[in-house]
């Protein structure tokens, strides 16, 4: 009997779509392991189920009945408990309190039945008491926490809901061995009561040791069903990939590697920071490097501890053979370093403001401008766009006018007025559409072969085959493999990103 | 309260930061402490009993509408039209009482009525703020100008007397003890049955993190507009206790009123951004607003300047207890 079945589930957002077609089947008893690399569908496939996410077509059976999932409310009603990657925590509340918070005790009605509250989180609690660490109590309050606590309470969140189907999209990211040692012999219990689970990870040896069978995703459908027991991690990983797995991917369009010049246009030396540790490469002028692994372990904060908008705790960064430590964003521009992000909303557009003000902020500090005439502006700004082939109607129409893939145009635009040495790009394609992204980079490897430096981050795999002249693979926040010449294959990429940290 | 041994053991690490976490009205209990002694110092006679029934008198109507405010702050969300409402429930009372005769019937009937108004301000401003999503600063700056010409409507100019029974009532002693006393007793008991209920916790919960609220399964549209309704009935009783102790009815008396009523919830130390919050807290912060204003008043200041002192006064006041709350937290 299957508890949860999902048949030809869809969901798109404007043009694109997340989730093209999504199967799924869940037999009571048993832990169901979703695979697929970065943005393939799998949250979107979770929320679907979660209700926070509403399909556009598709079909949900709860124990062979069809239902609809209206919001978190219903899917709590229908039976469903779910761990969210990101936390679905009050920070300022107590352990006990954030367990108990969906479906609070209540005497006459009304008041909070404290005892009972506190009889039902210490069940929880007591199950991780040997491995939850110091300071971890029923009245801590969450933010107060470690990482790896918090993502306890959220796991006993889930478990606290006793639903008969649970989902955890990457329960284990920030635990121990002896957390997730102890957290997988609670889920072989649940599995024993009868409980459909569905459980993401990226780490194989997790999913080889708790999964009973695996549904691989990839480009927002479910490709096949498989039993874990039959099948080894090379086959996972050659499905999850696809067909060419093999074969050098693009290797026309990837560059050779640069000979490296007398002097590189940045050089990293032992830099650690929050979210990253010991990371040492250098990136000649005019070289295109990469950083690929799987999303979160460590290329943002290490691309932004370098821009000076993260603290670096120790080593070095040099800059054109001087040495040089970002204090801020804005010590970081004057030295010629540019930063691009993936998220446009928080990191670049300056929303309901004209185009022309989105294009110039970088020109104000580094020309130290204080009155400036628009014609001038103009005439400076008008080459930047329009090298990135930037549509638009007017420099003096709001930014948010434009479509994504304009908007982000502008805001890279705006460091090409005055040239800086070294390029950080941190996701820069997200939610951007196709041709906007071979726009974009067309210019990047012009911009190489000018004699920048570039340090490109992508969640998608393809952009980094087909652009940087060498990948340094990141697991767990360092650099964990380095991918040169005909090594740079999706298979050993994904292998690097895979392995077990 | 269970206190384990972790609790003790964190006191000793960084004592002042869990104390702070506990009683986050700390900072503002030391300044009352401050201002009193301030006021005693200028004039010894602020700290008699009597004095002090009186500010209470005064100012407990500032304490009702700060609480009121809590309610919505928790929440994330804030209510300008707190004011409003009061000024609306003040006006609608007092012409009630003086058409129904102003006997004990037609006064409790009255403040049965008020009660429903201020609810009904509460679900409206909850059902603009949740429900449609518009911006809760702005929504509710119009549904202010909205309840004030309500007020204005009922009664168009000031001055209506209250009927002497009521005011008579709020200003006066039973069994010897001034009546205010009562209405705090009542208060605190109310306030303390509240902190119980789960919609606080709700509250609160929906203020820290509403996505992570929504992903919970709270029914977040729904719990804002409790916090709403709540802040409605607050602002009603702020009514009933400004009419008593002004014993008329005036259209405006609420709007100056409203952002003292923010200025106290942010004094007493709860976080503006909602989450974290303390009704302790606002009724020590109106009161501190209270004390400044008598202090102005005890320390002599020419009658020009007594606005830029009090103001002056305020934002000491506040940057005292942000110093408090940034050492806490560093």
């Amino acid at each position: 009997m299957s508890k949860l079945r999902l048949n030809g589930v869809s969901k798109a957002y404007g043009a694109t779509l997340a989730l093209r077609r999504g199967d799924l089947e869940v037999a009571a008893g048993e832990v169901h392991v979703l695979m697929g690399s970065n943005g393939s569908g799998k949250s979107t496939l979770c929320k679907i189920i979660a209700g926070s996410v509403r399909p556009d077509a598709g079909q949900i059976l709860i124990n062979d009945k069809p239902v609809t999932i209206s919001g978190p409310q219903a899917a709590r009603v229908a039976g469903i408990g779910v761990f969210y990657q990101e936390l679905s925590l009050a920070n300022r509340r107590s352990v006990e309190e954030n367990i108990c918070l969906s479906a609070l005790p209540v005497k006459a009605g009304l008041f909070i039945d404290r005892q009972a509250l506190k009889a039902r989180a210490a069940r929880y609690i007591a199950l991780f008491s040997q491995v939850a660490g110091e300071g971890f109590h029923a009245q801590a309050l969450v933010g107060n926490l470690r990482a790896d606590q918090r993502q306890l309470v959220e796991i006993m969140k889930a478990l606290a809901s006793e639903a008969p189907i649970l989902i955890f999209d990457e329960p284990t990211s920030a635990l121990d061995r002896a957390q997730v040692d102890r957290f997988f012999e609670i889920l072989r219990g649940l599995k024993a009561q009868g409980r459909g689970i569905i459980f993401i990870s990226h780490r194989m040896d997790e999913i080889t040791a708790i999964g009973d069978r695996v549904t691989i995703i990839r480009d927002g459908e479910t490709i096949e069903t498989l039993k874990l027991s039959d099948i080894d991690p090379a086959t996972v990983i050659r499905l999850m990939v696809g067909g060419a797995s093999d074969m050098p991917a693009a290797r026309s369009a990837a560059p050779a590697v640069v000979e490296t010049q007398a002097k590189a246009a940045i050089s990293v030396r032992n830099l650690s920071g929050k979210g990253f540790r010991d990371v040492s490469f250098e990136v000649a002028h005019g070289e295109i490097l990469g950083l690929g692994g799987l999303h979160g372990q460590g290329q943002s904060a290490l691309l932004r501890a370098i821009f000076g908008a993260n603290p670096v705790t120790s080593g070095a960064v040099t800059i054109g053979g001087e040495r040089y430590d970002a204090k801020s964003p804005r010590d970081a521009i004057r030295r010629g370093c540019a930063y691009v992000s993936g998220d446009r909303g928080r990191d670049g557009v300056i929303r309901g403001r004209p185009i022309i003000e989105n294009v110039t902020p970088i020109h104000y500090l580094r020309d130290r401008l204080m009155i400036a005439r628009p014609s001038r502006l103009r005439n400076k700004a008008m080459p930047a766009l329009e090298a990135m082939h930037t549509k638009f109607a007017s420099l003096f129409h709001p930014i948010n006018s434009l479509s994504g893939g304009n908007q982000q145009k502008v805001i890279i635009a705006r460091w090409l007025i005055d040239r800086p040495d070294v390029l950080l790009l941190d996701d820069p394609t997200k939610g951007i559409d196709l041709s906007a992204k071979a726009d974009l980079f067309a210019l990047i490897r012009q911009l190489a072969a000018e004699g920048l430096g570039i340090l490109l981050y992508s969640s998608e795999d393809a952009e980094l085959l087909g652009n940087a002249n060498r990948i340094l693979v990141f697991n767990g926040g360092s650099v964990t493999r380095e991918l040169t010449g005909d090594d740079r294959t999706r298979y050993n990429l994904y292998q690097a990103a895979y392995e077990a940290a | 309260m269970t206190s384990t041994t972790t609790d003790i053991r964190s006191f000793g690490a960084g004592g002042f930061r869990s104390w702070l976490e506990r009683y986050p009205f700390l900072p503002a209990l030391v300044i009352i402490v401050a201002l009193l002694a301030l006021n005693g110092i200028f004039s010894p006679n602020s700290l008699s009993f009597r004095s002090l029934t009186g500010l209470f008198s005064t100012y407990l109507a500032l304490v009702m509408l700060a609480i009121a405010q809590t309610y919505v702050v928790s929440a994330g969300d804030i209510d300008l039209s707190a004011g409003a409402t009061l000024s609306l429930v003040n006006v609608a009372i007092v012409v009630l009482m003086e058409r129904w005769g102003g006997g004990a019937g037609a006064v409790l009937l009255a403040l049965a009525l008020g009660v429903l108004i201020g609810l009904a301000c509460g679900l409206v401003n909850g059902l603009v703020v949740a429900a449609l999503r518009l911006q809760a600063i702005v929504a509710t700056f119009a549904t202010s100008i909205f309840f004030t010409g309500l007020a204005l409507y009922v009664m168009p100019v000031a001055g209506t007397p209250a009927p002497a029974l009521f005011w008579r009532t709020y200003g006066g002693r039973l069994l010897g003890v001034p009546f205010v006393f009562y209405a705090l007793t009542a208060l605190a008991v109310l306030l303390f049955l509240l902190s119980r209920t789960r919609i606080v916790t709700e509250l609160l919960a929906v203020g820290d993190d509403q996505q992570a609220a929504y992903q919970t399964g709270l029914p977040v549209v729904a719990v804002r507009i409790k916090g709403y309704l709540l802040c409605g009935l607050f602002s009603a009783l702020a009514a009933f206790c400004l009419t008593g102790d002004t014993a008329s009815g005036d259209p405006l008396v609420g709007g100056k009123m409203t952002l003292y009523s923010v200025a106290a919830v942010v004094l007493g130390g709860s976080a503006l951004a909602g989450g974290w919050t303390t009704v302790v807290g606002s009724i020590l912060g109106a009161l501190t607003i209270g004390l400044v204003n008598s202090l102005v008043f005890f320390m002599g200041t020419p009658s020009e300047w007594q606005n830029f002192v009090q103001g002056l006064a305020i934002l000491l006041v506040l940057m005292a207890g942000v110093l408090a709350g940034r050492r806490a937290h560093a």
